[in-house]
């Protein structure tokens, strides 16, 4: 019988101010070198049991906690963090909000300099990890450049350094494409390799299968069900679908094609699926890049032949009344093209034409409406109603009651926009965009760090939205989101349309 | 070129201290521009043209209009306006280079060991560090949202100027206590703020790069007060 390292026992916990517990009488044990994955809905108790371990609860996060947790060999209710810091890491969510240095190499030793090893020490380690993670290319470089899946290798490569027994991931993946997923996925295996006790609190699955020895299911605050992880890994989708959570496998949607070797060699017709311009909105002359600074007055101006483009795309129609993937890597210019589209890139001379009316310039900006990915960016007021009626040329407090209701936030009408849950947030951003009478909806990344049942939703949504009319485009990164609801996969590849076709 | 940035907090200093004192004749006048030129010749140094070409512009500008066509007697509306913002910037501008320098070039981790060697308290030292890395995410959090309100149309705040201030700063500062928040637990579990005393990779000397600055502007700001207080 191995030794347990960590030791939750009957723990409760209230976040002060909260009226509910988010754990009831709660015990988990850990052994040394398990990996273990916990998993449940948004809300079920994840990510505070994560808190409890590193002992940012009760530390950092305070609230009313019951129990005890002892982890190495230390009580947390009594241990200071900083002691814990060399023994628990912890990579997050975000990687935007988790580093802070703002240059790579000050990151990986920040660690290590805050428990005050000798700074040969700190060189030879980090040296050792950045051989070890094969990340030499990503040494002194800006944060604030890197890409989301390159921020949560430096995470890892922070969080490695210090060599810790424990090692926690809270929804790493959440902003990952399929490319830094898999490279999350070699660094789990690594660690695991090298005998640490892993957590891991996630929704996506699929890459995580092979990896895990154990797997908990949260419901409510309790852990509900218990599986060994081979017996996780053979659960067949009407099992998973019962639970309610995300798939364990996922086809291939993105992943063929969009890469250097396309896997639909028959039916390899880039551009097969594109309708007729007369029943699509077309879009012509899309061209931007990022890498011209403008002198001074100069106005920049694009065409196809600049050699050093963000976003290249000659013509594309995109089928009417349809719910639309765009897919590609992480920085390919999936958010480049939204970001055109609804023309918010005024360099970007691109041309949109739908229903023989043409839209530049400005134009394009009434046309579509995005919603962003942090849909904090887009809530103004104080109220829903009053962000819904922002939205609208003419004040109409009946048209908004119906727009709310039919997207099930009536009952909120009068409540602060920022006192509601990320979903609800969302609905209210889509609400704005639905009282602009926007043609054409982008959504980006509508689903990262979502639960099964609040993805089918925002599934549901974007098709109900696709069958009054409305033209979606939703970049994301989420199979299953694809599976759940696009009809078509439009695929960015550095710039360049990579090819759009029927699902 | 590397520079300690013990220098460079120490040409910020002294650019402060000269700014405050408002140059009589043209002698202290050049002293000042002189005193300018250097951050800006360090921007070049470090490949940063294009922010070293408009600070230059605009600093330019500022004096051809505060010597050429303005003075102090000039008493049309906008004449008047032009003095005071003109006059502002030319009496600034050389703090503002300064500190655009230091806290492009500066790495936090250099920044946090320098104050340790001066020793400032670390409660000090941290929260200036968290300002510095604060800067860029304010930035991107400040274009997302313009990119938000242009979608909306509301970028002017349908000509409200308290509106078009209220759209802005309730995101911006919604966004910003999150991410805080976020950032302090994770820096909080990586030890920060631990009673063992903080190391550094980073060695710090003083090279003569730094010394060359250091008596530069330790010179000019003696001969500025010299000649302004006591000749």
């Amino acid at each position: 019988m191995s030794e347990n390292i960590i030791d939750i026992s009957h723990v409760s916990f209230k976040y002060k101010g909260s009226e509910e517990g988010l754990l009831n009488d709660t015990s988990l044990t850990v052994a040394k070198g398990e990996t273990l994955l916990l998993t449940g809905a948004s809300g079920s108790g994840k990510t505070t049991l994560i808190r409890l371990i590193n002992g940012l609860i009760p530390h950092y996060y305070q609230g009313v906690l019951e129990g005890e947790v002892t982890v190495s060999g230390r009580d947390i209710g009594k241990a200071e963090l900083y002691e814990l810091a060399g023994v628990v890491g912890t990579v997050f969510q975000n990687p935007r909000s988790q580093f802070f240095s703002v240059d790579t190499d000050g990151e990986i030793v920040f660690g290590n300099e805050n428990i005050g090893l000798d700074p040969k020490i700190i060189l030879k380690r980090k040296e050792a990890i950045v051989s070890q993670m094969h990340i030499e290319k990503l040494l002194g470089r800006t944060l604030f450049e890197l890409s989301g899946g390159e921020k949560q290798s430096i995470a890892c490569a922070s969080v490695s350094a210090l060599l810790p027994e424990i090692i926690l991931l809270d929804e790493p993946s959440s902003n990952l494409d399929q490319g830094a997923i898999a490279k999350l996925h070699d660094q789990i295996a690594l660690w695991n390799m090298q005998g640490k006790t892993i957590v891991i609190s996630e929704h996506r699955l699929w890459y995580l299968k092979d990896l895990v020895d154990r797997v908990i299911y949260m419901d409510s605050g309790k852990i509900a069900h218990e599986w060994k992880g081979a017996e996780f890994a053979a659960f067949d989708s009407r099992k998973i679908a019962e639970l309610k959570l995300r798939p364990l496998t996922v086809s291939d949607v993105l992943s063929p094609a969009c890469g250097s070797n396309c896997g639909l060699k028959d039916s390899c017709d880039k551009i097969g699926a594109m309708p007729d311009e007369a029943d699509g909105i077309v879009l012509k002359d899309f061209f931007f890049s990022y890498h011209r600074k403008p002198y001074l007055f100069w106005k920049k101006s694009f065409n196809e032949n600049d050699p050093d483009l963000s976003l290249c795309i000659q013509r594309l129609v995109l089928p009417k009344g349809a719910v639309i993937g765009v897919t590609g890597r992480n920085g390919t210019g999936k958010s480049t093209f939204l970001k055109c589209v609804c023309g918010l890139e005024k360099d970007c001379k691109g041309i949109i034409e739908d229903a023989g009316r043409t839209y530049k310039g400005k134009e394009r900006l009434k046309l579509s409406y995005m919603v962003m990915q942090d849909v904090n960016h887009q809530l103004f007021t104080d109220s829903v109603e009053s962000e819904v009626l922002l939205s609208m040329n003419e004040e109409d407090k009946g048209r908004c009651n119906e727009i709310l209701d039919k997207l099930g936030i009536l009952e909120f009408k009068d409540k602060h926009p920022m006192a509601l849950s990320g979903g609800q947030k969302q609905r209210v951003a889509i609400a704005s965009a639905m009282a602009a009478d926007a043609k054409l909806m982008l959504f980006d990344e509508p689903t990262s760090g979502l639960d099964f049942l609040h993805m089918e939703k925002v599934a549901e949504l974007l098709k109900s939205l696709a069958r009054t009319g409305k033209t979606v485009l939703v970049a994301t990164h989420d199979p299953e989101l694809i599976e759940l609801c696009c009809e078509y996969i439009l695929c960015i590849e550095n710039g360049k349309l990579g090819y759009i076709r029927k699902v | 070129m590397k520079l300690d940035p013990r220098t460079k907090l120490y040409m910020i200093l002294i650019v402060s201290a000269v700014v405050l004192m408002s140059a009589t004749s043209p002698f202290l006048w050049g002293v000042r521009i002189l005193m300018t030129l250097i951050p800006v010749i360090l921007l070049i140094i470090e490949k940063r043209y294009t922010s070293a070409f408009g600070f230059t512009f605009l600093y330019l500008v500022a004096l051809v209009l505060t010597f050429a066509f303005l003075s102090e007697d000039s008493n049309s509306f906008f004449k008047t306006f032009l003095t005071g913002y003109s006059g502002i910037v030319v009496q600034f501008l050389p703090c503002l280079i300064t500190a655009w320098y230091v806290v492009r070039t500066t790495k936090i981790g250099e920044f946090m060991s320098s104050m340790q060697k001066m020793h400032v308290p670390d409660g000090i030292t941290i929260a200036l560090a968290v300002v510095m890395r604060f800067f860029p995410t304010i930035k991107e959090e400040y274009s997302s949202i313009s990119d938000a309100m242009k979608m909306r149309g509301i970028s002017f705040g349908g000509g409200n100027a308290a509106k078009m201030i209220e759209y802005r700063m309730i995101p911006l500062l919604f966004s910003c206590v999150n991410i805080g928040d976020e950032l302090s637990a994770a820096a909080i579990t990586r030890g920060l703020g631990g009673k063992v005393k903080r190391t550094s990779v980073e060695e710090l000397r003083l090279r003569w790069a730094d010394w060359l600055l250091i008596t530069a502007f330790t010179s000019a700001a003696v001969i500025f007060v010299v000649f302004k207080y006591f000749l």
